[in-house]
């Protein structure tokens, strides 16, 4: 559940990235705003601009011809009020007739912070009187009252980001509310789908906002609840099968080889017949561990052999298998050499004893089985770092290089689908290969030094 | 003759298949057995034995009316005696069942008469001792039950371990005993280690059995494996 957390975080990375990014941008509006107002915001500039232009010459007061034609064409009305007399002493032909032509101190004050009925006006100092421009109705806006606090002006950049701060912290708890009910509902749903991959069942509540992706999630959950249990029902059912038709010829297969080992065994009768029984005896045993092999790789297959793991000493555990085979009187054609170092006396491993036992068993067999001509078996245990090997080599027929291939890749009738049509058939090795599997040990098929086959089998030492 | 005297037993075998019990009831008979009845069905096996009195039986698992777990022990409350389960059913757990309730030995089907034979006679010899208790080999006799050794007329006693060792290998005189299973009939369940202390207890005993304990004859080592136990008559 690590995906949620990250979630969270990048949700809020992009909510603080676009929050700075927005009064970056309101900021260039801004500038480019004023910037544009700029031009005709200089009234002020105009009017003591014009009283610097106004000239007095013998018949009064004279404006040059471009100025006043720039006043005219942009509405705006002009007078000169003499500082003596406090009269309008010159003025442009464009003034309105309510403009009054004498004032008080308090009219320039009024005019000079506001209006002359209505008339945005300005003033310019000029050297005997003051210049005032009036410009069109609803031109210009004038602040009245011009005056703050100074503790205000001087605390402004304090105040600016106090007030920014707060903002980002408000958009940030109104964020976080509104996507808590979404992470709530992504929370139980991201669950699921991780759930779903190790193929637990899952039921989430189908509420919220993201109910309709709950339903699904439970409807796939479902699906493949009930496949897997079809799988497995399937294969505990080749399993038992298997199992039952293995079960069902030991009877009669007990019979075949008893009376044929009985003749095999009679003095009375003809050796000819004797060997035919042998051969009868011989081919039932096959039978024999072709049924106890197939009824095991099957189990081991589809996981329904139960493993009972303990602490062995490895090399007790192969010894025994090896005198149980010296035991058995087999043919003098096959010999087993016991070839561990006598100064290696223990090998402590975790194993099932029976099923390593049935591994060793089944390769000693192998060595028997495709040599008919009789060959020597040579078995051996080394200790290497962490692991145990067990050597099982024999100076047989051994494999080309392209059969021990075939061995090590091709897979097996029990493990492959219908395509494939390089298929091994025999059983031996592959249950050697998953009993390895099943105790997290490696089977390695290769020549022997003595040029017949090799099979060394690597298991974990334990501590 | 001892052999003899065990081939006297009494046998009662059941299985449900009437072929099956034709022929162990041969191979028994070839080997000298001649006291075998047979049942094949759990009421039959235990109506058979009130008047038969077996002293070793040999019963299949899966029977028509019960199973062979169950008549093992409706047998064994009238009079102990070893048992034999002879099944088709190979899996681990059945046998743990089958050795957990006290069965002597356990086979699964398919079978050789060979290995069959073995087995029952080695029950036979473990569960009814012989009343003569000297066991021949080639220098010397061993009598188990006053655990000494008798060489050359003069009796040498053998010690705990010693005894147990060699009762281990008469056990499966004639085949190889590894040094791991001697070792644990000395000193028991956890007998790691105890290779060389094997080793000397070996030498002692040869220096006891044996005319010239340099080149053994009765005891015979079997490099790297075990020890193997030459008596005569087996």
């Amino acid at each position: 559940m690590k995906s949620v957390p990250k979630l969270i975080r990048h949700f809020i990375g992009i909510m603080l990235l676009s929050s700075v990014l927005l009064i970056i941008l309101n900021f260039a509006l801004l500038v480019i705003y004023t910037l544009n107002q700029a031009p005709n915001g200089s009234p002020w500039i105009t009017a003591q601009e014009i009283a610097d232009h106004l000239l007095q010459d013998s018949n009064g007061y004279v404006l040059t011809e471009d100025i006043e034609f720039e006043l005219q064409n942009t509405n705006v009305w002009a007078i000169f009020i003499d500082n003596a007399t406090m009269e309008v002493v010159w003025q442009t032909g464009n003034l309105p007739e309510i403009v009054p032509m004498s004032y008080t101190i308090s009219d320039i004050a009024s005019l000079t912070r506001g209006y002359i009925d209505g008339y945005p006006t300005f003033t310019g100092e000029a050297e005997n009187g003051l210049v005032v421009l009036g410009y069109p109705k609803d031109s210009f806006w004038k602040h009245m009252w011009p005056s703050w606090d100074y503790h205000l002006i001087a605390n402004l950049p304090k105040t600016v980001l106090s007030v920014f701060a707060i903002n980002i912290a408000l958009i940030f708890i109104i964020y976080v509310i509104a996507n808590s009910k979404l992470i709530k509902s992504v929370k139980p749903i991201v669950g699921g789908i991780q759930a779903l991959s190790t193929n637990e069942e899952i039921h989430i509540r189908e509420k919220g906002l993201l109910s309709e992706l709950a339903v699904n999630i439970n409807k796939t959950s479902d699906i493949l609840q009930t496949q897997s249990r079809q799988l497995r029902k399937r294969e505990t059912a080749r399993a038992n099968w298997i199992a039952g038709v293995s079960h069902d010829i030991r009877t009669p297969l007990s019979i075949v080889m008893g009376y044929a080992g009985q003749l095999e065994s009679d003095m009375q009768v003809s050796k000819d017949n004797r060997k035919k029984a042998a051969v009868i005896v011989k081919q039932s045993k096959r039978m024999r561990n072709l049924i106890n092999d197939l009824n095991l790789a099957s189990k081991l297959e589809y996981n329904m052999q139960p493993i009972h793991p303990e602490r062995q000493n490895l090399i007790s555990v192969i010894r025994q298998v090896v005198v149980d085979f010296i035991n058995m009187n087999i043919d003098e054609k096959y010999t087993i050499e016991w070839q561990t170092d006598e100064a290696l006396t223990s090998c402590p491993v975790c194993i099932d004893k029976d099923l390593i036992k049935r591994a060793v068993s089944n390769l000693i067999q192998n060595s028997m089985n495709h040599n008919e001509q009789g060959c020597h078996i040579f078995v051996r245990i080394l200790a290497e770092d962490s692991h145990c090997k067990i050597i099982i080599a024999d100076d047989g027929v051994g494999a080309t290089d392209e059969q021990l291939e075939k061995l090590g890749h091709a897979p097996h009738y029990m493990v492959c689908d219908e395509n494939t049509s390089e298929q091994r058939h025999g059983l031996g090795l592959l249950i050697v290969k998953q009993i390895m599997f099943a105790h997290k040990g490696e089977m390695t098929v290769k020549h022997s030094e003595y040029d017949g086959f090799e099979v060394d089998l690597s298991l974990p030492i334990t501590m | 003759m001892r052999l003899d005297y065990l081939k006297q037993k009494r046998i009662l075998l059941v299985d449900d298949e009437q072929e099956l019990l034709n022929m162990v009831v041969s191979i028994l008979n070839e080997d000298g057995f001649q006291n075998v009845k047979t049942a094949k069905t759990v009421s039959e096996a235990v109506a058979v034995s009130e008047n038969f009195q077996p002293e070793f039986a040999i019963l299949d698992v899966m029977l028509p009316d019960g199973n062979g777990f169950d008549l093992m022990e409706r047998l064994k409350k009238a009079a102990d005696y070893p048992v034999l389960f002879l099944t088709a059913r190979g899996e681990d757990d059945d046998k743990f069942r089958g050795f957990g309730l006290g069965a002597d030995d356990y086979m699964v089907k398919p079978f050789l008469p060979k290995e069959l034979l073995f087995r029952i006679n080695a029950i036979l010899r473990r569960s009814y001792k012989t009343e003569n208790p000297l066991v021949k080999l080639h220098d010397s006799e061993i009598n188990f039950e006053r655990a000494e050794v008798i060489k050359n007329g003069e009796h040498i006693s053998l010690t705990a371990k010693e005894h147990d060792i060699l009762a281990a290998l008469y056990r499966n005189a004639g085949r190889i005993v590894t040094i791991d299973a001697l070792c644990e009939a000395a000193w028991g369940d956890n007998p790691f280690g105890y290779e060389n202390s094997l080793m000397a207890h070996i030498r002692r005993i040869r220096e006891k059995i044996e005319v010239k304990p340099s080149q053994p004859v009765s005891l015979i080592t079997v490099k790297g494996l075990g020890y193997k136990l030459i008596a005569e008559g087996k």
